[in-house]
């Protein structure tokens, strides 16, 4: 038995692993099933999974008067309200770095993407199969592009670390929103003097904003990490199914929560957790991902080469900081194509 | 020159001072401050002076293990480079054979080499041999790295040496290996330790053969654990600092002690 | 030892092989394993497709893709740049800085020992702090622009395609201007004296005297220094991987850089391509310092 990621495909090509299918898949969010599902049959268990999450500050949205509906989804003209009247005040609206990641400025572009063209042609796109050029493709990029142009990103995008941006959403100098991974909570939830949010932060998620003429609002990426597997040439095959199984429970899920505080593959019950902070903070993350339905895998898990490479300078960094036009973007991205 | 052409140009001089010196005072100050202190205010003068910050960064953050990594392969390599280099030098200087100009121009001409020329396979070559990822790998590529330098800045000095010294010793029934270690070496004293201050430095603060050779964290040396450093630290500036001084005080003490024989090593190559 | 000490007994110390054998053999052992062999590896990987288990011949076609790939050429193109501008500054400030010393400006010695500093300095050093220096919202760069009202030229340096490469450009000539000048204060004290006390400085001849005396008789140092800190931007790696990685939009990235990355960062895990980087690179190196070296030493017999 062993720890891989789903992408790993060749293990499966070459009859490396073992069929799980006989686990208590009842017991195991639906997505998890799907994400290790080869030629109809499950062959890993994932522990560790993250989406990504739009966080906000829930006092300073309050301040501004503006109330997020009941599905938590901003349509887009509220949500470019939003923006203005936070840049009125001088905030940021949202705090986002791609100083020193290649995935984390990218966010903004490849949530609208796959919710304007749902996960099959997002899919299609992201292999190459699909021209950037697409109307569809060019719509949403304009649409960014007047978000940042009304001031949504801080001015030191291109250079800010992943930790400078948490701190600069929940400490100094405060920013409304930061669109990040679930992990947030590996930096956020710290003591303050190791980088973690103050005391008295009030934490909010909501939805990405739907996107103009999207398909598939309800669409989001899921990261699937790591993962357990095992040897098809087990001759302790009875043993590896109890010992997955005996993880299968809520109780398992909820420590894992409470103590790795990143999602798990294991259905958990936020209602039954000992740790107050974790108990809300799933239950916000149970909500927006309520009837989601999943692409997994960021754009550089899924691209390779070229177009990886093209993709996270000019998506990653260039677009969001406004270095770059639509034009020139889409041209870029089919040329590496 | 008048006066006030020298106290302009004294301005400028003081300026330029300011701006070359400037950032390391700046990071002294930073090093002595906690991470809150430095978010109030940037610039404010270490108050209270948080000396505490040197022992916690060295036992609570991996630096120990950095510093003392960089010191057993930079050690080992400038020993080895020392040894082996003034040997190949005193035979290209003191012995005519018909290749001797062959090798010395190869040896030299490999000092424009870019790196990239040799990173690849190096990679490869160490995988094969289970070298990669160790010590030891580094060491040897570190050596074979300055090689080309050290003969360049000893061949040069054994080469100007007397005749009649060799002859003599010769006379005297000493061997060759014996004229090599009792007679070449002493003299070249300050050309040797030259080199080894030269090799030390370039080796201490040695970052790309470094970051391909090394990924396990118990082998990184300071630059590498420096760059990880930097990655992972929830954004803590005081520490990134403190760890930057500690980086830099070998360098600064080396430099201290041999400044003169440093310079002077340095520009030999350069100066016609 | 016996055997040599018998060669010499007799009197014939012209061919000693073994001795001669017994001192070269370690250097060139690590020469030939860890250099020479090394080179050669990497010239015959730009041939092949080479793949964590396997390798494949594919004869030109790494050349052929490298004809066409973009972001090889704007990566040569950084790097030249960066290594034509910067001897330049480097040499120019460098000699200013040396001819303020050489006429014995007070301080000298403290002067010299505070520009010398940052070549001391690892390029990791050197590239976290000129980060905090070029941050935008609190960087002393920034700030100072700011207080002297010149609020609107700040900017994400680093950040920017148009600035990053010139930023970085001034961070390894703050780098080495200092040791550029210590070598040639060496020079200039090493002239004869009588040639400058006949040429004493006045006030109308002083810009005639420096270019028509002492510039021709430093230049050879001027020349090699010129060479060195060419060839050193050639292959420059440390200072963009801990700053920019070759960001924004390739305006920083170098042939180290790209080499690095496609080497080990594309997930192709083909080291064929990367070798084929190398190779062209080296022979582009090498073609332009002998060029230099040319120019130069052909101009030098003209003058005498």
């Amino acid at each position: 038995m062993f720890y891989a990621e789903p992408d790993q495909v060749e293990y499966m090509d070459s009859g490396f692993l073992l069929d799980l299918s006989e686990l208590n898949w009842a017991a195991v969010e639906p997505w998890a099933k799907e994400a290790w599902m080869y030629k109809g049959k499950p062959y890993g268990l994932p522990l560790e999974a993250w989406t990504v999450e739009l966080y906000y500050n829930k006092k300073m949205l309050d301040e501004l008067g503006v109330k997020l509906p009941d599905n938590l989804q901003l349509s887009p003209d509220a949500f470019l309200d939003m923006v203005k009247k936070a840049k009125a005040k001088g905030i940021t609206p949202m705090s986002l770095g791609a100083g020193d990641r290649p995935f984390t400025g990218a966010h903004l572009v490849h949530e609208a993407l796959l919710k304007k063209l749902g996960v099959e042609d997002y899919s299609k796109l992201l292999a190459g199969k699909l021209a950037w050029t697409d109307p569809r493709v060019v719509e949403t990029l304009t649409w960014i592009r007047s978000l940042t142009d009304a001031g949504l990103l801080p001015a030191t995008f291109t250079t800010m670390k992943l930790a400078e941006a948490h701190i600069y959403f929940h400490t100094n100098p405060g920013a409304l929103t930061f669109l990040n991974g679930s992990w947030y909570t590996s930096r956020a939830f710290n003591p303050v003097d190791k980088g973690g949010q103050p005391e008295d932060f009030q934490l909010g998620i909501m939805q990405f904003p739907s996107v103009p003429g999207a398909v598939c609002n309800e669409c989001r990426t899921i990261a699937v990490g790591g993962s357990y597997v095992a040897n098809a040439e087990t001759e302790h095959k009875a043993e590896v199914i109890k010992f997955l199984n005996s993880f299968l429970s809520p109780e398992v899920g909820n420590e894992w929560l409470e103590n790795v505080k990143v999602q798990t593959g294991i259905k958990s019950d936020p209602s039954k957790m000992n740790d107050k902070q974790a108990s809300e903070y799933f239950a916000m993350i149970a909500k927006t991902n309520a009837g989601a339905k999943y692409h997994f895998g960021l754009p550089i898990q899924v691209m390779t080469g070229k177009p990886k490479e093209v993709f996270t300078q000019v998506f990653n960094n260039a677009f969001p900081a406004g270095n770059i036009s639509v034009e020139d973007a889409v041209k870029q991205m089919d040329a590496a194509n | 020159m008048p006066v006030l052409t020298r106290t302009l140009v004294l301005l400028a001089l003081s300026l330029y001072t300011a701006f070359a010196a400037g950032p390391f005072v700046w990071a002294a100050m930073l090093s002595l401050r906690t991470t809150t202190e430095i978010h109030l205010n940037h610039f404010a003068f270490p108050n209270p002076a948080h000396w505490e910050k040197f022992p916690d960064a060295w036992y609570n953050s991996n630096y120990a293990t950095y510093f003392m990594n960089s010191i057993e392969v930079v050690i080992a390599a400038v020993v080895v480079l020392t040894i082996v280099g003034a040997m190949a030098a005193h035979c290209l200087a003191r012995y005519r054979f018909r290749l001797n100009r062959v090798i010395y121009f190869i040896l030299f001409s490999t000092i424009i080499f870019p790196p990239q020329i040799t990173i690849i396979a190096l990679f490869q070559i160490l995988v094969n041999y289970g070298l990669y990822n160790s010590k030891l790998g580094l060491t040897l590529v570190y050596v074979a790295l300055q090689l080309p330098l050290t003969i360049y800045i000893l061949e040069s000095f054994f080469a100007r040496l007397p005749a009649d010294l060799f002859d003599a010793a010769r006379m005297d029934g000493y061997s060759d290996w014996e004229i090599f270690w009792k007679v070449s070496l002493p003299i070249a004293l300050p050309a040797v330790a030259t080199t080894v201050i030269l090799n030390f430095i370039l080796l201490w603060n040695e970052f790309l053969f470094a970051v391909v050779l090394i990924t396990d964290e118990a082998n990184r040396t300071l630059p590498l654990g420096i760059q990880r450093f930097i990655g992972d630290t929830q954004e803590d500036i005081g520490m990134i600092a403190t760890g930057l001084m500690i980086a830099i005080v070998p360098v600064i003490i080396v430099y201290a002690f041999f400044s003169e024989k440093l310079i002077q090593g340095m520009t030999a190559g350069a100066v016609k | 030892m016996p055997a040599f000490r018998a060669k010499e007994l007799k009197g014939d110390v012209r061919q000693p092989w073994g001795t001669i054998v017994a001192f070269l053999l370690p250097a060139l052992t690590f020469y030939v394993a860890l250099t020479a062999y090394p080179a050669i590896r990497t010239l015959w990987n730009s041939f092949h497709r080479v793949l964590p288990r396997r390798e494949e011949f594919v004869g030109i076609a790494n050349y052929s893709e490298l004809i066409k790939d973009e972001i090889f050429w704007k990566a040569v193109s950084n790097t030249v740049t960066w290594a034509c501008i910067s001897p330049v500054i480097e040499v120019t400030v460098a000699l200013l800085l040396a001819l303020a010393l050489y006429a014995k400006v007070p301080g000298a010695r403290f002067f010299r020992v505070a520009w010398f500093t940052p070549v001391l300095m690892s390029y990791i050093v050197v590239g976290i702090l000129w980060m905090w220096i070029y941050n935008y919202d609190w960087g002393p760069l920034n700030t100072l622009l700011r207080a002297i009202g010149l609020g609107a030229l700040a900017q994400p340096w680093l950040g920017s395609p148009d600035t990053a490469l010139g930023a970085l450009i001034l961070v390894t000539s703050w780098m080495w201007v200092g040791f550029n000048m210590v070598v040639l204060l060496a020079a200039l004290h090493s002239l004869p004296k009588d040639v400058i006390e006949a040429a004493e400085l006045d006030n109308c001849g002083w810009s005639a005297k420096l270019v028509f005396v002492i510039i021709p008789l430093i230049r050879a140092t001027l020349l090699n220094l010129v060479v060195l800190s060419f060839i050193g931007k050639m292959k420059i790696f440390d200072l963009v991987w801990i700053t920019t990685k070759g960001n924004p939009l390739w305006s920083t990235e170098t042939v180290s850089t790209y080499v690095y990355k496609r080497a080990f960062e594309w997930t192709t895990f083909d080291l064929g391509y990367p070798s084929t980087i190398a190779t062209v690179w080296f022979v582009i190196v090498l073609a332009t310092v002998l060029l230099l070296t040319w120019l130069f030493r052909t101009r030098e017999k003209l003058e005498y």
